[in-house]
């Protein structure tokens, strides 16, 4: 198993990069909201410059803040350094252009987020990068898949919004069969429910947003550098083992080894793309990441909860939660439960679906999730509008499907507020039988 | 840059600028299981003032190829070798660790070609638990965990790094674990000549400096301080940091890496 601290994840998550500093010994955190730093000498910031020296030089590359944020998140996952970027598409986007040049191919799981199926299916394409998407546990399709130029593969561990959960022991497997690199978006599955560097995965992002941020307060991402891929041996990667001349002709793997993705997109990505974390950002995204692991807890049990009440509803058609009829991976990956996202249908279809969803008054209908408040959407006419209705069927959505992201509010008042929902997709759905009827 | 030692391809660190043998040259020795990205920063700043810088990876060592070596004598008459392959001949040598117990080694048969030497974290011997070798025989990566445990100080295992936003905890057990870390221990173990090679080399005058961490558990602090008595110089203790010296501190320990081989250059 691979490890970056031998502290507990709980401890990790409030002490990890950062101890009180001497000056004024604050125990927060503290916000360093500057552009730049000052260089004690002409010699100090030339050996910054030339990287004989670790440190500051201008908030784009690094800040203070941000890196506690980004060693607090290497440190949770077991990876070897992290980037954390304004949000989590910029970090899935950098995590792409890092290690795919024009020419080059991916092979990403169908059942994905929208934004990035429209990034991977049609923006990279735009600059010859070309996808193919896959059941991503299909191990036989997975393996067909791979090409020569193949430079990914790419999944989420739990899917969205169709909440299928990826084997990744035995997708890494394959792809490392090909010396091709796994990339694992962890956003639903939270450091908290599973760490993919142990499962795997080469190179973990999380949209920090969501659970880890878990206020709904601030937009960011992350990418994490596993350290454990062969760069050299894959064969696959020249920006990593070659010099690179606009950065002081560097060659990452020989400088440095299992950091050489993470300090190619410091070096790279930071400098020419600048999707940076703000500080402010960086320090409300730590206040969540501090009490992740105890807002998980209430975020499953509410969830497990949800998932047996809306079983037992007659107005409901159909409840999926990864951990319903878990196959046996889901077991071995997610022995916590897989995820506080859940998805329903109401009887009725999509028209006593929008009922539902207006009637609501706890919960909020929006598009965003890992709140720490429950949020509704109907995807099909939202985040998932842009996909034709074939995409819509392939990453696993219906016309009435709704989505959940299960709060940390008191079950029994969840439960009220959607009890007012059903109750009015009951009478939509009821009135529709009585037109069929009559 | 890459060089044949031995019939084996040898990957030696030159700090970011091609390697020129005829400037003075500043060899940097990783510790046991460790390789030459532990001196990533204080190689780019010797090689970027005026130094060549040599920073081997031993064999089986992370990009070296070859078979392991398993005592320190066979490692330091190796090291010449590598140097002589590289058209090497005055040498300033700095080991961390393991390390200096090759520069002891080494020492001896490059005699008058030894311009200083430097010893970090590091002792004239380094006793190993028999258990600890045990343990990295039949399960290295529990074997590098536990080196790292007892290697990075309090600050490295609360998260802290020397370079934003990366865990030099975690980037040492990568290479750790895959690096042949038992024979390196073993051969810690079985070496016995530390003492007497230091003696050797304050009698003769050779220019040494002694680099210790407060909070080094690996080598205590008092075989650090026998080290400096028997090279005939004072030890300089870091404070807050432990025995991976070179990647905790890495500002610090260049400081005085740099003034003390700038002192003997002049
Ligand atoms: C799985 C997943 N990945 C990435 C993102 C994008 O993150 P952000 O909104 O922070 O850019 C989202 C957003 O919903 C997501 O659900």
């Amino acid at each position: 198993m691979s490890k970056s601290s031998f502290l507990g994840a709980d401890t990790i998550a409030l002490h990890s990069g950062y101890q009180p500093e001497s000056d004024h010994g604050s125990r927060a955190v503290p916000i360093y909201q500057t552009t730049s730093y000052v260089f004690d000498s002409v010699d100090e910031a030339s050996a910054l410059f030339n990287v004989e020296q670790g440190g500051h030089i201008y908030s784009r590359i690094t800040n203070p803040t941000v890196a506690v944020l980004e060693q607090r998140l290497a440190a949770i996952e077991g990876g070897a350094g992290a980037i954390c970027t304004a949000s989590g598409m910029s970090a899935l986007f950098i995590s792409f252009f890092s290690l795919c040049s024009a020419g080059d191919h991916i092979v990403s799981a169908v059942q994905i987020y929208g934004s990035t199926v429209t990034l991977l299916k049609h923006t990279l394409k735009r600059f010859n990068i070309d996808c193919t998407f896959v059941d991503i546990n299909d191990q036989k399709a997975l393996n067909a898949a791979i090409q020569n130029n193949t430079k990914l593969v790419f999944c989420e561990s739990i899917g969205n919004p169709g909440l299928a959960v990826s084997n990744l022991p035995a997708i890494a497997a394959t792809a490392h069969a090909h010396g091709v690199p796994l990339v694992v978006d962890a956003t639903f599955a939270t450091p908290y429910l599973n760490n993919p560097i142990s499962h795997g995965a080469d190179v973990v992002v999380h949209s920090v947003t969501k659970w880890i941020g878990g206020h709904g307060v601030a937009v960011g991402g992350v990418v994490i550098d596993g350290g454990n891929f062969d760069w050299l041996k894959s064969g696959r990667f020249p920006t990593l083992t070659q010099p690179y001349e606009p950065f002081h002709g560097m060659n990452f793997w020989e400088e440095f080894g299992p950091a050489a993705l993470a300090m190619r997109i410091r070096c790279e990505s930071m400098r020419d793309i600048g999707a940076a974390m703000t500080p402010h950002n960086a320090f409300l995204l730590l206040q969540g990441l501090e009490t992740l692991n105890l807002r998980m807890q209430q975020h499953m049990s509410n969830t497990q909860a949800m998932v047996v009440w809306l079983q037992q509803h007659d107005a409901v058609a159909w409840v999926n939660h990864p951990d319903i009829d878990a196959d046996a991976h889901t077991k071995a990956l997610f022995p916590n439960g897989a995820g506080s996202m859940l998805t329903f249908g109401v009887k009725g279809g999509r028209d006593a679906g929008a009922a539902f969803i207006n009637a609501l008054q706890l919960s909020s209908n929006l598009a965003n999730v890992g709140d720490s408040r429950t949020l509704v959407l109907h995807p099909g006419s939202t985040t998932h509008s842009r996909l034709t209705e074939q995409d819509l069927v392939s990453a696993g959505i219906s016309a009435d499907l709704i989505r959940v992201s299960v709060g940390i509010e008191t079950i029994k008042d969840i439960q009220a507020d959607f009890a007012l929902g059903l109750r009015a997709a009951t009478k939509v759905a009821e009135a529709q039988a009585a037109q069929v009827g009559s | 840059m890459y060089i044949q030692v031995d019939n084996a391809k040898t990957f030696v660190a030159t700090g970011g600028k091609a390697f020129d043998a005829s400037l003075p040259t500043v060899v940097l020795l990783h510790g046991s299981g460790l390789d030459h990205r532990g001196w990533a920063l204080q190689a780019r700043w010797f090689a970027f003032h005026g130094y060549s810088v040599f920073a081997p990876d031993f064999p089986a060592h992370s990009l070296s190829e070859g078979e392991a070596l398993t005592s320190i004598e066979d490692m330091g008459a190796w090291l010449v070798r590598a140097l002589d392959a590289a058209g090497v001949n005055e040498v300033h040598l700095v080991g961390h660790s393991q390390g200096f117990l090759v520069v002891l080694e080494a020492a001896k048969i490059l005699s008058h070609r030894l311009q200083s030497v430097m010893a970090i974290s590091t002792g004239s011997s380094i006793p190993v638990n028999p258990s600890l070798i045990e343990t990295a025989q039949s399960n290295p990566n529990l074997a590098a965990q536990m080196m790292l445990q007892w290697g990075f100080g309090h600050q490295h295992q609360y998260g802290a790094s020397a370079v934003p936003g990366m865990q030099p905890i975690g980037i040492g057990q990568r290479i750790m674990a895959n690096n042949p870390l038992a024979t390196d221990l073993s051969a810690c173990n079985a070496y016995s000549a530390g003492e007497k090679r230091a003696q050797e080399l304050a009698n003769q005058g050779c220019p040494s400096c002694v680099i210790l961490a407060a909070q080094d558990r690996m080598t205590q602090r008092h075989i650090g301080l026998k080290l400096a008595k028997d090279l005939g110089t004072q030890a300089q203790i870091i404070d807050n940091m432990g025995h991976m010296l070179p990647m905790e501190a890495p500002k610090q320990s260049l400081n005085i890496m740099k003034q003390f081989i700038q002192s003997v250059e002049n």
